[in-house]
């Protein structure tokens, strides 16, 4: 009854350097409304929506350039939700969004790296299987 | 845009063109994002916001503070794991900062003068007049 981890995930991921300059701007008021729909978020001051904006481009940057090295293993030139899946599962970062990619196709296996973890039909990272 | 009906949180979304202009400035020429993987980014966009904003919101109210300040999102960042955010963002604070100071700064010196906008432009006439009659005599001692 082995209870050890079936993958272990690689270090947080850091920020490629250097980073891409992104001049497409985050429409902040939309962000202070999303935040504020939950019912939990109060007040917010002036400067905080243009602060989650500034971490969501870098969340969206690290996030898209992981997906993009996913698709690059496979040879692929569409980057596909597989891909993202990927990304989001190889990245200790991205753990809040295993349940949000859940729903995705799992990516093909890639030859020369570690096995896939949790792939395959009706495996998924918290079940254990029993022999 | 029907902004001004309640949204709940699962009608509150990003702009799908923003979101596609700034992943066509991230990704290199030879790859395309196809337009499902672009909706996949989109929730995880959200669900981001959503931890950042539970997060800073608990540390806010930690600090028995109604109003979540940056210094609360900067401290969520860090105990989430994305620390290596935080130094970008606080170069976005310090500009923020800037362009507010500037703006008041500019209203302090109007007010501060205590003449309105003819008496000034009046006076700007004078200094100028004061600096040519200046230029003239300096001009003509030099010749």
């Amino acid at each position: 009854m082995d209870e050890s981890d079936e993958y272990v995930p690689p270090t947080s991921n850091q920020l490629q350097q250097p980073l891409p300059i992104i001049k497409t701007r985050f429409p902040v008021a939309r962000i202070k409304k999303i935040m504020q729909a939950d019912d939990d978020i109060g007040k917010v001051a002036q400067a905080t929506p243009l602060v989650v904006a500034k971490a969501l481009e870098l969340f969206m940057i690290s996030l898209v350039q992981e997906s993009c090295n996913q698709a690059r293993m496979r040879n692929a030139k569409r980057v596909s939700p597989a891909h993202l899946k990927q990304a989001v599962l190889s990245t200790e970062q991205f753990d809040f969004l295993a349940e949000t990619v859940g729903k995705y196709p799992d990516a093909v296996a890639v030859s020369g790296n570690k096995p896939e973890p949790g792939t395959g039909p009706g495996r998924g990272r918290r079940r254990k299987v029993v022999d | 845009m029907s902004d001004r009906e309640a949204l709940s949180s699962d009608d509150l979304s990003l702009p799908k063109a923003t979101v596609q202009k700034i992943v066509s400035e991230i990704i290199p020429p030879d790859l395309v994002f196809s337009r499902e993987t672009r909706d996949a980014l989109i929730e995880c966009c959200v669900e981001f916001i959503g931890l950042i904003s539970t997060q800073s919101n608990d540390i806010a109210e930690g600090e028995a503070k109604k109003t979540i300040a940056s210094e609360h999102v900067i401290k969520a960042l860090q105990e989430l794991g994305f620390a290596d955010y935080i130094e970008p963002i606080r170069e976005v604070i310090q500009e923020h900062k800037e362009t507010q100071k500037g703006r008041e700064r500019k209203v302090g010196k109007f007010e501060a003068s205590g003449m309105t906008e003819e008496e000034l432009l009046r006076k700007q006439e004078e200094l100028f007049g004061l600096a040519r009659s200046k230029l003239n005599q300096e001009g003509g001692a030099s010749a």
